[in-house]
């Protein structure tokens, strides 16, 4: 990437950083086994070691089984590695806390809460005054676009606006990073789309950064700042992708990417990774 | 174009697999084999077929019925079978619910008192009649116990499977939100299982009821089912009915009063119960 480039760009703070920057999160040599009742353990993932940035979008990408949900639930303090360490802003991850927000796939709404009080729930948790509670609510509510719907209980919505609650739940809890793992891999090519636009404004806005898993190539290209992109057996970073013909910039939609020339060959590279690790698929 | 409706009328057929039927048929039909039960009864009665000392006509059940309540202190008894049933399933909720939380929350609970509650669930209650009345003589005691017995150990097992099941997801978005255990505990856990406890309770009331009637037939002057053995004795078999017919009405009295209080504590679930 172009250093003098990324400076001009600073002032709209969607540049990518520069990677002299003290990382935002650290993996160091991370490693974990599962511990399997009368069987081998499972090594998920090895030596795994990659930075992400402030106010960056990162996602880690790679056929499935290849360690993603792993390394993304460690980051959350959900799972304990096995080896190595990671750190954020230089403090090790010793187990879940509200600075590390997670979204999953599964939908993840309390049913027994409206909208508005499951927005309102994690400032609940953390004893947030109920005046700021409800305000930061009403305006995450706002930008994922369901104040209509802030009073209607999640059985009444759709599996896109369920997810809108989860990742406005989340962001209104203020992490300082943003985890999550497929979070739209449930949902129908529109409101992906539409949701992965979202995502991208609302982070910005926010000034979060993000760390996300997908195994969907496009939708890596369009939001990432960085790729992380993993390999099965062993289950690893194999390689370090940054999509440089985005140049720096972030894109707010969709269509901007289709004539962007270098994404064809990004996609292509990745396509051939995402093929030399399918071909070893056995154990699927 | 258009093509006459009474011509090709769409096919309607009585038996037809996976069609719905509509809420009157459902009515007529379900109403009738009543009608169909009671008059074949009432029909055996009065064309001589059955002895009308052993099976009296239904009329004179419900007559029976009427007498019992209004000239022989029967309420009294109604209220006795009704006051155990809900004393001992006070006191066994009272332990089942805060007990089968935790062994579903926490593995350490769960691997302390699993054990002990499933070897108990292998014990018929009945089987500790004999040793309760020996132990508590034959006042109210012996019966509550025998209901607790009876639903204490299946409530708990049901309710720890229930709490057991509440989704991973939900506990660690409530974790990664910044949620200590015991908020997590009283925020996600308890309200994520409160539809099924009370469903759970639903089932095991239902169970106590069996126990009541054992208990009080076996075991006490007082009661519905004490009323039916003294009937008995004078073989007063419209009144033996009476008090059958009066479990049964009691039973559904408290089935629905649940569903009811399902409706309206969890106003957020759809109709049968899930989200
Ligand atoms: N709790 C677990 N117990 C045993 N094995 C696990 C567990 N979680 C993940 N694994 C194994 O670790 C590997 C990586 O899984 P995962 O992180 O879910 O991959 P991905 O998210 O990339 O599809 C898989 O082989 C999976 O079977
Ligand atoms: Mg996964």
């Amino acid at each position: 990437m172009n250093l003098s480039h990324a400076k001009g760009e600073a002032s709209t703070a969607t540049a990518v950083r520069a990677s002299t920057d003290e990382p935002k999160l650290r993996l160091e040599r991370v490693g974990k086994s599962f511990h399997v009742p009368r069987g081998p353990d499972i090594e998920a993932i090895t030596d795994v070691s990659f930075s992400t940035y402030e106010n960056e979008v990162c996602v880690l990408l790679g056929p499935s089984g290849c360690g993603k949900s792993t390394v993304l639930r460690m980051v959350a303090g959900l799972e304990q590695p096995t080896s190595g360490e990671l750190t954020l802003d230089g403090q090790p991850i010793v187990g879940p806390a509200q600075e590390r927000g997670m979204v999953f796939q599964a939908y993840t709404s309390f049913d027994w809460l409206t909208v508005q009080q499951n927005v309102e729930y994690g400032m609940r948790l953390n004893h947030v005054p109920r005046g700021e509670r409800r305000e930061r609510a009403a305006h995450f509510i706002d930008l994922v676009g369901l104040s209509r719907f802030a009073d209607a209980y999640p059985r009444h919505l759709s599996g896109g606006m369920k997810q809108r609650v989860a990742i406005a739940r989340t962001l209104a809890n203020q992490p300082s990073l943003l985890l999550m793992d497929e979070p739209f891999g449930a949902l129908d090519a529109q409101t992906r789309w539409q949701m992965q636009e979202l995502m991208l404004s609302i982070a910005e806005a926010a000034n979060t950064t993000v760390l996300m898993v997908t195994h969907d190539i496009e939708e890596a290209i369009f939001l990432a700042d960085r790729i992380e992109f993993m390999s099965r057996h062993p289950g690893t970073v194999h390689e370090e992708i940054a999509p440089s013909f985005k140049q720096g910039r972030r894109l707010r939609q969709k269509e901007e990417l289709i004539g962007l020339s270098g994404y064809d060959d990004l996609e292509r590279h990745i396509l051939q990774l995402m093929r030399e690790q399918g071909s070893d698929s056995t154990d699927h | 174009m258009a093509v006459g409706r009474d011509d090709h009328a769409f096919r309607q057929r009585w038996f037809e697999f996976l069609a719905p039927i509509s809420r009157k048929w459902r009515i007529i039909l379900g109403t009738s084999i009543w009608i169909l039960f009671f008059g074949l009864w009432e029909l055996a009665v009065l064309s001589g077929w059955v002895n009308t000392l052993l099976v009296p006509s239904p009329l004179q059940v419900i007559n029976t019925l009427y007498e019992l309540f209004a000239e022989r202190g029967f309420l009294m008894d109604v209220g006795i079978s009704v006051a155990r049933i809900l004393g001992s399933f006070v006191v066994a909720c009272a332990i089942a619910i805060p007990l089968g939380v935790l062994m579903g929350s926490f593995k350490a609970v769960e691997s302390f008192v699993n054990p002990f509650v499933s070897a108990w669930r292998y014990l018929p209650a009945p089987a500790f009649i004999p040793i309760l009345l020996m132990w508590f003589g034959t006042g109210e005691l012996p019966k509550l116990a025998l209901l607790f017995l009876g639903v204490i150990f299946f409530l708990i097992t049901l309710i720890m499977d229930h709490t057991s099941q509440v989704r991973s997801e939900l506990i660690e978005t409530a974790m990664t939100l910044g949620g200590q255990r015991w908020q997590i505990l009283w925020t996600v856990v308890v309200p994520a299982v409160l539809p099924s406890i009370v469903t759970s309770m639903r089932q095991m009331l239902a169970i106590a009821w069996t126990y009541l009637v054992i208990a009080e037939i076996i075991a006490s002057t007082t009661g519905i089912g004490a009323m039916m053995m003294r009937a008995r004795r004078f073989l007063n078999t419209d009144e033996i009915m009476a008090g059958i017919l009066i479990i049964g009405l009691l039973g559904l009295a408290f089935d629905v009063m649940f569903r009811w209080l399902q409706r309206v504590l969890f106003p957020y679930l759809d109709q049968e119960g899930h989200a």
